[in-house]
């Protein structure tokens, strides 16, 4: 045996971590944004659906702090309930893509074949639509409703997260433990879940929170060209929508709900970056 | 028998060409047949892409073999139903080349074995903990190496932990392909060593495959020789390699080097590559090398027949050994 001692574990992680500002800015700023969403019925000043003739357009002040809409409502108070519906979506079509576009492409890369082809096969059919053209066309199929839009954004994360769960299954199928699992006797579905799963998490969840982002982004281009929830709800998109109607006379409507897509872009992408730079195989022993 | 190998044969497909590619058929391996007996140990030699290792893929079923049977202890391996073939898995383990590739990275070393034994319902609780302890001794390990992962073990004991692992299924045949060359040399002798005990305590076999001729004397009641996925000679070891019959073997036991300065370093005896198997030679595979070729080993492939205590492919094995003792 080597007089090497063993390498006590973790001792690389302690020493230097790359992309750690970045997820803790990014950290601070999505925590900030989620604890908005959450406490909204706490938080907001004003019933967000309250319409009111008498109080239409007006300017930032004490009583409504970003000011109110052509319908009297505080737009304050409806930013943060459109928090709260476009998060939601968000997370939930990433969760759905990822559960679904980790499954699909592990099993895709494991097995072969002709499975392996005609998931393939679909997938690329898939991708062959600009991101934005595959959401319009499943929210034209599937009809309106926040439910559907979940599954339309869904839908067009899918191929990022099945292309790099199947490309990682590909390559540790080639690896000698995976051989080896299989003298053990271990079961295929033991082997992609125990074995396999592991070792692509770190990626998808780097994927995962970037097309975090890409959600936002698509949910508010949808609502932005009316395919979003309808209304009344309040979205981030849709408020930016409802804005642009009276861009000139009142530019507040428009950019506040935009800034506050751009702050959960950065907060997001800075999370992504800084995850993908500390996965950084070269960065750890 | 324990392990019987019957006509086995494993072949590639393989696509050139261009604009149209042209599929065709490599053949890894090419009618082998092998035995092994319950507690003996069979060694593969033979250079790199003689098809060694699919040879001991197919007799797992990693690779599939497209003619002849693998019969282990009564069942043929190849015809089995997923199901039974799992059941059947623990008795008959493999040792791989690279001990870090062959380890699950993110798992601790107690579980990887405790999975195995859950998986076959071995034992449970503290009995299973009892049992991956007492194997790891057995292999050289400390009892704390249960709690760390495979990135904190040299190369030696990463080698140590796939042994254990085969282990503690207890199984009745080991497959160990090219388990040492991957090691330092002196750390490849304490693993052959620790080998070499578990084949006598135990009363393990093993198929053992390896380049180094040095290895297999060491560790082989019996070897087989391959070149281009055919046997061409096979017999107890030490005759074998004492007086081979083969010209390949000779050649293959002239340039395996000699650790004693006083013997001379002999000239090679025969240059070249081995000829691509996509496109084997006619008659005897061995002939575009063969200083002794003859007009028949270019047209007539030569059979595995018993001459001189062993088995030989080559028409001229005789007339070869009696020009040498002349």
């Amino acid at each position: 045996m080597s007089a090497a001692a063993p390498v006590p574990a973790g001792a690389a992680g302690r020493t230097y971590r790359p992309g750690r500002t970045a997820i803790l800015i990014g950290a601070t700023i999505m925590a900030a944004v989620l604890a908005a969403a959450v406490l909204a019925p706490v938080l907001a000043p004003h019933d967000p659906y309250a319409q009111s003739i008498a109080t239409r357009f007006r300017p930032p002040s004490a009583e409504h702090w970003l000011g109110t809409d052509g319908f009297g409502r505080d737009t304050f108070s409806r930013i943060l309930y459109g928090l709260r519906v476009t998060l939601l979506t968000a997370f939930a079509s990433t969760s759905l893509a990822l559960v679904a576009g980790t499954a699909l492409g592990i099993m895709s890369g494991y097995y072969g074949g002709t499975l392996d082809r005609w998931i393939s096969a679909a997938n690329d059919l898939l991708m062959s639509f600009p991101q934005m053209v595959a959401g319009i066309i499943m929210v034209a199929l599937l009809g309106p409703g926040v439910t559907n839009l979940i599954l339309a954004i869904a839908i067009t994360a899918f191929p990022a997260f099945y292309r790099m769960a199947r490309s990682a299954a590909l390559a540790l199928r080639g690896r000698d433990y995976i051989d080896a699992c299989r003298v053990l006797g271990y079961s295929d579905g033991r082997i992609m879940l125990r074995h396999i799963l592991p070792e692509t998490m770190d990626d998808m969840i780097v994927v995962g929170t970037l097309w975090l982002a890409t959600a936002v982004r698509t949910e508010s281009s949808l609502a932005f060209i009316g395919l979003g929830a309808p209304p009344p709800a309040a979205t981030l998109g849709g408020l930016v929508r409802e804005g642009f109607d009276n861009l000139l006379e009142y530019p507040g409507l428009a950019i506040w709900p935009s800034l506050m897509i751009l702050l959960i872009m950065i907060g997001l992408n800075l999370i992504g970056d800084g995850l993908r730079d500390s996965n950084d195989p070269r960065a750890s022993a | 028998m324990l392990l019987q190998v019957e006509g086995l044969r494993v072949t590639y497909p393989v696509s050139r060409g261009w604009p149209v590619p042209r599929t065709s058929y490599l053949r890894a391996v090419d009618d082998v047949s092998l035995n092994v007996g319950a507690g003996e140990a069979l060694g593969i030699v033979g250079e790199s892409g003689c098809g060694k290792s699919t040879v001991a893929r197919a007799i797992l079923r990693l690779a599939r073999a497209d003619e002849g049977r693998v019969v282990f202890d009564g069942v043929d391996v190849t015809r089995l139903p997923l199901r039974a073939l799992r059941k059947l898995r623990p008795r008959m383990q493999m040792i791989f080349q690279d001990p870090a590739a062959s380890l699950s990275p993110r798992m601790r070393i107690g579980d990887a074995l405790a999975e195995a034994i859950a998986v076959h319902g071995i034992t449970h609780g503290g009995d299973a903990r009892r049992l991956i302890k007492e194997t790891l001794s057995d292999v050289g390990l400390p009892p704390e190496a249960a709690a760390r992962y495979p990135h904190e073990f040299s190369g030696g004991q990463k080698q140590r932990i796939g042994i254990a692992r085969a282990l503690v299924l207890s199984p009745s045949l080991i497959i160990a392909d090219e388990p040492v060359s991957a090691l330092d040399v002196s750390v490849q002798a304490q693993i052959l060593n620790l080998l070499a005990r578990l084949q006598k305590e135990r009363g393990i076999a093993f198929v053992f495959i390896s380049h180094d001729l040095g290895v297999v004397r060491h560790f082989c009641d019996r070897t087989a020789v391959m070149y281009l996925g055919q046997v061409i000679e096979q017999g107890d070891t030490r005759p074998l390699f004492d007086r081979p019959a083969h010209p390949y073997t000779r050649l293959l036991r002239t340039v395996s080097p000699v650790p004693d300065p006083d013997i001379p370093v002999p000239p090679l005896a025969v240059e070249g590559e081995p000829p691509s198997p996509l496109d084997p030679p006619p008659g005897c595979r061995f002939h575009p090398r063969c200083p002794y070729a003859a007009e028949r080993c270019r047209a007539e492939i030569p059979a595995l027949r018993p001459t001189m205590g062993h088995l030989v492919a080559c028409h001229f094995a005789e007339a070869i050994a009696a020009q040498e003792d002349a």
